[in-house]
């Protein structure tokens, strides 16, 4: 019983830090209809702007986020302004925006890679190997820290989407682009800015990410079946669906490593992607097939 | 005049077209360079004598490195170019021929060269039963299907103890002098390349390539036209897996070690779609282009830098902007503002 606990408490903190690594893939992926294969390199990038915050000046992870996000999301509209408003209206859109972000996800590959080499690394603040006991029950103060704070933002963006009139447009053109561009809303501009939020909130979570896991600048391939299994079960574009499912699938991915093996967790990740994407395209929540 | 049309029958209807579309070919047949192709292969195949006035095997390397990397972009163009279904997991199929002919040379000791066209059948029966299963959903539903493809023949493949798991296998080296070590290989991939751009050609040329080219239109007129579009997809997916599978056999026995590393890095799906990207998808000549180019960028890339990470950033490069400025690719740009010059239009 109390192992199960365990299991489950360390389920919910990995899922905390991957709903928040979804999220701005889902509100791309709504706004835009791109599916962005280079979200979890831009992760790995907000990681090592964390990283380097800690190293040189002592500063901590969680204040680093802030650095990291305002980056992210001026690299966000950098990448916004480069690749994607003078395609937005070609044939072959969704298909040529997914090679586009996947030649993007090896450009910030190699530019990592060759700046700071291919090493394991992690920002070691002194809670990221500290734990609460609860009785035999043990909650990482890393994970939970790191939960916590992405809960916070994906309650900030909540309130954000439903309240201040960006969300409403932003909303809108998740809903129906067109419709949303004939009642005034200016979607090149919704869709910069949900571009530079999505790609913000990449930062955020590397700044997470990077006292959770280890990470280097080649891991991103590992993340992005995982991150894609998210959005896709959860519906493309529903952020409260991927929320759902990044707790559902690391429970299950934690009590696969617990009992079957800790290589086999991540493969529960990819065969839900299969599975998903075979039997209900449209994911848990969402209403209609949007990428058949 | 108008009598002797409603006069005719359905048989001088048949031949009139018959003469027809013949007249169209004759005219294609005219722009086209079926020489150019052929004369590139006959050099090729007399290359190897430079050998006996000097060692020049950094040289056959790299044509023996075009050679597969041309054979893995046109078997990858079947599906993605002509058919339009963009994959990037086709390296799973390069890994499973391979460890097939890989494994078979370790236990049994036959060559992976002559195995390697049954290499290609078993990864063309996985390519069958996978693209039974991913081939349902498309767009970028079936690239993301395709990379999940990758991470869980890569999760398999390190932790198989039967094919060594990480480490993968150590394969016995053949017992040549170093001078001609590498003949063997030379010829086994030019041969397979050649046979896969054929191959590709004749696809494109019959009723089958055809109905994969409608369904890379508008699959669902293609299927309302009376196309059976899940037959044809799934095998043309079995078709490119042939090719790189047998491409794979022959690659790994080349290295003379199979190890998940080498084959089921994305990089390698990367390149089979760069190369057609930047020949050109859907035509014949644009992967041959493309892989050309590919190793020679690499070569000046690793010549100029020496760093791998800036070969990554370098191809991210080339394929965003080829993908912005150039979707068609060379042949295909060319070929649209009626530019292309003979010796490429080998469709």
């Amino acid at each position: 019983m109390e192992q199960i606990i365990q299991v489950t408490i360390l389920g919910i903190g990995l899922g905390g830090v991957f709903a928040l690594m979804g999220s701005g893939l889902s509100l791309v992926f709504g706004v835009m209809r791109i599916v962005n294969l280079a979200h979890p390199s831009l992760i790995i990038a907000g990681a090592f702007t964390a990283y380097w915050g800690f190293r040189l000046w002592g500063i901590d992870p969680l204040v680093m986020l802030s650095v990291a996000t305002l980056l992210l999301a001026a690299i966000g509209v950098l990448l916004y302004k480069i690749f994607f408003e003078r395609n937005a209206k070609s044939a072959t859109y969704s298909e040529m925006t997914v090679l586009l972000t996947f030649a993007i996800a090896m450009i910030v590959e190699g530019a990592l890679g060759a700046m700071f080499s291919n090493t394991q690394r992690v920002t070691s603040p002194s809670y990221a190997t500290d734990a609460f006991f609860l009785g035999d029950i043990f909650i990482p103060k890393g994970q939970l820290y790191a939960g916590m704070v992405s809960m916070l933002i994906i309650g900030l963006l909540a309130a954000f989407l439903k309240y201040s009139r960006l969300g409403y447009a932003i909303r809108a053109t998740t809903q129906n682009r067109d419709a949303a561009a004939l009642l005034g809303v200016n979607v090149n501009m919704v869709g910069l800015m949900s571009f530079a939020i999505g790609i913000g909130l990449a930062g955020a979570a590397g700044a997470l990410t990077s006292f959770v896991f280890s990470f280097f600048p080649a891991k991103h391939w590992e993340w992005i079946a995982v991150l894609m299994s998210l959005v896709v079960m959860g519906g493309m574009g529903s952020i409260m669906g991927t929320v759902v499912a990044s707790f559902a699938l690391s429970i299950v991915a934690a009590f696969v490593g617990a009992y079957v093996g800790s290589t086999w967790s991540t493969m529960t990740f990819f065969l839900a992607l299969f599975l998903v994407l075979l039997f209900r395209p449209q994911g848990l929540f969402g209403e209609k097939p949007e990428l058949l | 005049m108008k009598s002797q049309m409603i006069d005719s029958t359905p048989g001088d209807v048949l031949s009139a077209r018959a003469a027809y579309n013949e007249r169209l070919a004759r005219l294609a047949d005219k722009t086209r360079a079926v020489w150019f192709p052929l004369a590139i292969l006959v050099i090729l195949l007399v290359l190897p004598l430079v050998q006996f006035v000097g060692n020049y095997n950094y040289m056959l390397h790299l044509v023996l490195l075009t050679a597969s990397y041309v054979a893995m972009a046109a078997g990858w163009n079947i599906l993605g170019g002509f058919a339009g279904y963009v994959s990037l997991g086709h390296n799973v199929f390069f890994a499973i021929g391979g460890y097939f002919a890989g494994m078979i040379l370790a236990r049994f000791g036959i060559s992976a060269i002559i195995m390697a066209p049954v290499a290609g059948l078993v990864a063309a029966v996985f390519g069958y039963a996978i693209g039974l299963i991913t081939l349902r959903v498309r767009g970028p539903a079936f690239i993301i299907s395709s990379i999940a493809m990758v991470m869980i023949a890569r999760l398999l493949f390190d932790n198989w103890h039967f094919v060594g798991g990480a480490n993968g296998v150590t394969l016995p080296a053949p017992n040549l002098s170093s001078q001609w070590a590498k003949l063997p290989y030379y010829y086994a991939m030019v041969a397979i390349a050649a046979v896969t751009v054929w191959s590709s050609y004749r696809i494109k040329h019959s009723k089958f390539g055809l109905g994969l080219r409608a369904i890379s239109k508008d699959e669902i007129k293609a299927e309302s036209a009376g196309i059976d579009t899940r037959f044809y997809k799934v095998t043309a997916f079995a078709i490119s897996a042939f090719f790189i599978g047998m491409t794979g056999a022959v690659w790994g026995e080349y290295l003379t070690y199979i190890r998940p590393s080498i084959f089921l890095v994305i990089l390698i799906a990367a390149n089979m779609v760069l190369m057609c990207i930047l020949g050109g998808k859907g035509t014949v000549a644009g992967p041959v282009i493309g892989a050309v180019l590919l190793v020679a960028f690499n070569e000046f890339f690793v010549a100029m830098m020496g760093a791998s990470e800036l070969n990554i950033l370098g191809t991210g490069v080339i394929m965003a902007v080829m993908l912005m400025f150039f979707p068609l690719g060379i042949v295909g740009t060319l070929a649209l503002k009626g530019k292309l010059p003979r010796i490429l239009n080998w469709d």
